[in-house]
């Protein structure tokens, strides 16, 4: 009656069993996480390193500089803007394919409030090229970062010559063209007297003043040759974005002037310029989009003709 | 009626042996752990910490590009402008705008005075960031520039140093 035929566990059988498959399970989950968090670390410290090589990419005396940033492995750069703060802030973060050809998890992102990236928010490859670019409204503002992956070709057709002999004499990757059809098939188009392009642009007639329509996208606008290639080389939000954070270094620059022009009229450096730069301060601070900058390009030219005139100069 | 369960003794001391080895090996395990962690964690806490000196080292050299700082009425690539620096101070605005922990322009001179508006221009270093605790700052050579209201008025230019020190990791 006792024998019901059945295997015989012993209590140490039982226990072993269960105690090794929760140390098998607890191992294989604690190995999984430290590739993680070590992926993790790594892509993070990848940002903050690409943030800190754009810095001597940024512009002294010259004008433009072109460089290209390799990886040994295929990244992608996730380019986030946030207007938070006095100056809102640029952030920066990192994800890298791994061997099985799977993306890692985007890294921590690195913050930056001195640097203005234009780029699309995601991108992809191994290299990269970057074109920095001063900002003069009419002071200097800040050096513009242009960022785009190589395997992006970007095509210009009929672009003014202004654009055309920075882009020659600085032997930047960009493809001059006069017809649509001489561009290589998988390029980027960007059209200057036409439409029908991946990305038309306007522009007023003599300057590089006008507006830039990405196909499916918002409408952007700029008045100079540097926010025209933030135009072309960014993402719509991203451009806004950076937009209104230069907008309040704008209006912090006026003041930081206002300061000075204050300070140096009892030491004979007299510019009489504070009216205009109060003015300008408030409303390059109250800017909400790009389309309102044309509301301050007449002060900004005021400003200037007024500081060429002087013979002891504010900036 | 008394019931009595006839436990065996030998399978009584295995599984308190298999428990012991258990316990054993799990606090091995934990001890490694720690240690690799405490490691690891020091190594990640002194790249992070290079990564802000490589990022104070880099911002020294361009910060004569700031226009912030530039001394932008002339064509003076290392050029600061002092006055604008001296009123850049008083804007509370910036704190925390260069992600650094210490930044200073110095004049190379004797004088150690730090500027003040009765002190201004004749005064030593002008030091807009100053924590607690600071690492190892670096420096580049600048040209100090500002008004000097003598003779007529005139743009005044010294040489001086500029410090700046990354954030401490904590």
């Amino acid at each position: 009656m006792l024998n019901k035929k059945a295997f015989e566990f012993s209590f140490s059988w039982i226990f072993a069993i269960i105690v090794g498959a929760v140390m098998i399970f607890l191992a294989v989950y604690a190995a999984s996480q430290f590739v993680k968090t070590s992926q993790l670390s790594q892509d993070t410290q990848l940002g903050k390193e690409l943030g800190i090589i754009l810095t001597p990419i940024e512009t002294n005396l010259e004008t433009g500089k072109i460089t290209t940033i390799s990886t040994q492995n295929d990244i992608r750069i996730f380019n986030d803007c946030q207007l938070q703060g006095a100056f809102g802030s640029q952030k920066i973060s990192i994800a890298a394919k791994s061997l099985n050809d799977e993306w890692s998890k985007q890294g921590l992102p690195s913050s930056f409030h001195n640097k203005y990236i234009f780029s699309s928010s995601i991108m992809e490859g191994k290299e990269y090229f970057v074109f920095a670019k001063p900002l003069e409204m009419p002071f200097k503002i800040a050096d513009l970062i242009y960022l785009w992956p190589s395997q992006e070709q970007y095509c210009f057709i009929n672009p003014p010559s202004e654009i055309e002999d920075e882009i020659s004499e600085l032997g930047i990757n960009i493809s001059l063209v006069s017809s649509l059809s001489e561009c290589m098939k998988d390029s980027k188009k960007v059209c200057f007297s036409s439409s029908g392009c991946d990305i038309d642009i306007s522009l007023n007639s003599g300057l590089i003043q006008g507006s830039a329509k990405k196909k499916f996208s918002e409408r952007v606008y700029f008045d100079s040759p540097a926010l025209l290639y933030a135009s072309i080389f960014s993402d719509p939000e991203i451009y806004e974005c950076q937009i209104k954070r230069l907008m309040k270094r704008t209006s912090e620059l006026s003041w930081l002037y206002y300061s000075k022009s204050i300070f140096l009229t009892p030491k004979g450096c007299s510019s009489n310029l504070e009216l205009e730069l109060s003015s300008y301060a408030n409303k390059t601070f109250s800017i909400n989009n790009s389309f309102n900058l044309r509301d301050v390009y007449s002060i900004s030219q005021n400003i200037r003709r007024k500081n060429n005139d002087l013979s002891c100069k504010l900036f | 009626m008394i019931c009595r369960v006839n436990y065996s003794k030998r399978a009584q001391i295995k599984i308190q042996q298999m428990a012991f080895v258990l316990v054993a090996l799990v606090i091995f395990l934990a001890i490694v752990s720690l240690f690799y962690f405490s490691i690891s964690l020091s190594n990640l806490r002194k790249s992070a910490s290079s990564l802000q000196d490589q990022e104070a080292g880099e911002l020294v050299r361009k910060l004569t590009s700031t226009p912030e700082f530039a001394l932008t009425s002339r064509d003076c690539s290392h050029c600061i402008d002092m006055d604008k620096v001296f009123l850049l101070k008083q804007r509370k605005v910036y704190d925390g705008f260069w992600n650094l922990d210490f930044l200073q322009i110095k004049k190379i001179s004797e004088d150690k005075l730090e500027c003040d508006n009765t002190s201004y221009p004749k005064c030593g270093a002008i030091t807009l960031i100053d924590k607690e605790q600071i690492g190892s700052p670096k420096s580049a050579f600048v040209s100090l520039c500002y008004w000097a209201k003598e003779k007529g008025g005139y743009l005044k230019c010294e040489l001086g140093r500029i410090y700046a020190s990354g954030k401490e990791i904590k």
